[in-house]
């Protein structure tokens, strides 16, 4: 509950700032905010493959080491690359 | 790159546009000479070897083999005089008209940049990068996009989730339609930046709540802020661009490419309409016999002179131009009405025809551009003596009304394009068109006649078809006096007679 009273004065905050902010004419490389960009979104999709392989972790039965005798052991997850992995 | 180079005359001995010495040379890797059939690449010798390895990938043949790329071939200084023994040169295929990304309608940026983001995800999945992603490396040939810089794929590193072209990508395919979509800037205004616009540039000029858009948040507003100084050397030093993992850089990569395609097809839907692209819908000067009749004298005139390339002016929708491609023709279609030509691209890319469409004002044609005016050519200078059949259909009154022009330049300027036939069609003042433009300089333009549309073109052209039809329009076919294909028929003739 209290979360959800702090988050509209976080999102005025957040607007108040867009909108009031000054363009700052000192000298920046052009294309870094890009590259930036990039980078943020490269660890948002690296984090969201890690925490995936984590959750598929936590639901498997048998831990690998201990196979089920007459039972295929269990193939290793693979990479899951989904619609909703974060990339902004 | 796409750029221009020198051009002239070629070992088969076809006339090309100037001997001017000037080459490409942005590309560090190679230079480009365009002669009347192909374009000719240099590759430096530091870029041979990875050439080499470029042109033996599975990669290459796949993207050859779908048309998306270019094909190439290795040229050697036999074919070619003016290759120097020991050097590596690249042959394609010329593809004419080039047409600039400034020419095009948003339906083919959207193309041209789902070809891009097509081509860069199969390159990650072969162990390959596109380095270089802009829209000037992509060409129209017909209808369709194909990318024409070869030297633009290269070995990936398997560890770096980074796409060195994305900020190109962005800055030239992606904010060029951020800013049509939400600051109504002309794509046509791509003539004035070379390298795109840059993210601060947008920002600025988006209102407060625009800035926080889903779709522009990552490349407009936060790119911005994080440029600001200080930021952005803290933002790259924190955030790893190496993984172990070359299957989650693999997946990086491609997350990155799926979410650019995202915005480019929302960004691309402009959802234009304008006056003309509905107007063959909703022309009510024209009765359905007409129509017919104009139609069926179009395209008998097609078939009985069967030209190989027939340029359209004030093509709208298509319809004429469609009728000449049916007819084996290869068409250039031009108007100034990027949605009406939208309409047209769209047809004629979904039933394969080879019209290539081009936004531009034939009264005010795209000039040339770039670094001395030569790395782009100006849009007569792709047309004059190109075509075989030049169409004008009910373009004259609006050439007269709305631009000026005297009827005598009008003539001047449909000699120089075609070298053979015009097909034109006469608004006459009566017309409910040619009335809306006269706007009450009746004293001016009120009183022009068929016979001085046809006293003008006389010394350039002879009428050899006429169609009235009964709203009063003429329909016109001239052929030129002096085109080369008359003169040798006339010798011809001649000849047979003396005999």
């Amino acid at each position: 509950m209290r979360l959800l009273r702090v988050f509209p004065l976080a999102l005025v905050v957040v607007g108040a700032v867009l909108l009031f902010e000054r363009p700052a004419y000192a000298y920046a490389d052009p294309g870094a905010g890009l590259l930036a960009v990039q980078a943020a979104g490269s660890a948002l999709v690296a984090a969201g493959w890690y925490l995936r392989r984590k959750i598929y972790a936590l639901f498997r039965s048998e831990p690998a080491s201990e196979p089920t005798p007459g039972l295929e052991p269990e193939k290793q997850l693979g990479p899951a690359g989904g619609e909703d992995s974060p990339n902004p | 790159m796409n750029q221009p180079a020198e051009t002239f005359r070629d070992d088969s001995g076809l006339a090309a546009r100037d001997s001017e010495l000037e080459c490409t040379f942005r590309d560090p890797a190679g230079q480009l000479r365009l002669t009347a059939r192909h374009a000719l690449r240099r590759i430096r010798p530091a870029a041979v070897e990875s050439v080499r390895a470029f042109l033996s990938s599975p990669l290459r043949a796949a993207l050859e083999k779908s048309g998306d790329l270019i094909p190439s071939q290795i040229a050697s200084s036999g074919d070619h005089s003016f290759i120097p023994r020991g050097e590596f040169w690249l042959e394609h295929p010329r593809i004419e008209p080039i047409t600039y990304p400034w020419e095009w309608t948003p339906a083919q940026w959207r193309a041209a940049a789902e070809l891009t983001l097509s081509i860069a995800s199969q390159a990650i999945r072969a162990g390959w990068t596109l380095k270089d992603a802009t829209p000037l490396n992509v060409v129209f040939a017909g209808p369709r996009p194909v990318l024409v810089d070869v030297l633009s794929l290269e070995r990936r590193d398997p560890n770096s989730s980074l796409w060195l072209a994305y900020g190109q990508f962005v800055r030239t395919f992606l904010l060029p339609l951020v800013a049509a979509k939400h600051l109504r800037w002309p794509l046509q205004a791509t003539l004035f930046v070379r390298d795109g616009y840059e993210p601060d540039e947008i920002y600025q000029a988006l209102r407060p709540w625009q800035r926080l858009n889903p779709d522009l948040f990552d490349v407009v507003t936060l790119a911005t802020l994080l440029e600001r100084p200080g930021k952005a050397q803290n933002a790259t030093a924190k955030t790893p661009s190496k993984a172990r993992d070359p299957k989650l850089t693999a997946h990086i990569l491609q997350r990155r490419i799926a979410r650019l395609g995202k915005q480019i097809r929302r960004a691309a839907n402009l959802r234009e309409s304008s006056r003309w692209s509905e107007y063959t819908q909703q022309a009510s000067h024209y009765q359905p016999t007409d129509t017919e009749n104009k139609k069926r004298f179009v395209k008998e005139t097609f078939e009985r002179l069967r030209p190989q390339r027939v340029l359209d002016i004030g093509a709208n929708t298509g319809t004429y131009s469609l009728l000449a491609a049916e007819a084996g023709a290869r068409v250039v279609a031009i108007d100034s009405d990027s949605a009406a030509l939208e309409t047209l691209w769209r047809s004629a890319a979904q039933n394969n025809k080879s019209i290539t469409v081009l936004v531009a004002n034939i009264a005010r044609p795209t000039p040339a551009a770039g670094w001395r005016n030569r790395e782009h050519f100006s849009l007569l200078d792709r047309l004059t003596g190109q075509f075989d059949l030049v169409l004008m259909l009910a373009v004259v009154h609006h050439l007269i009304l709305r631009e000026q022009l005297p009827l005598a330049h009008i003539a001047d300027l449909c000699a120089t394009l075609t070298r053979r036939w015009l097909l034109l069609e006469w608004v006459p003042p009566s017309d409910p068109m040619y009335q809306e433009w006269l706007r009450g300089r009746d004293d001016l333009y009120g009183h022009f006649s068929e016979n001085d549309l046809r006293h003008a073109f006389d010394s350039s052209f002879a009428v050899v078809d006429r169609v009235a039809l009964s709203n009063g329009r003429v329909l016109l076919l001239f052929e030129r006096h002096s085109s080369p294909a008359a003169v040798a028929a006339n010798g011809k003739s001649a000849e047979e007679s003396a005999a």
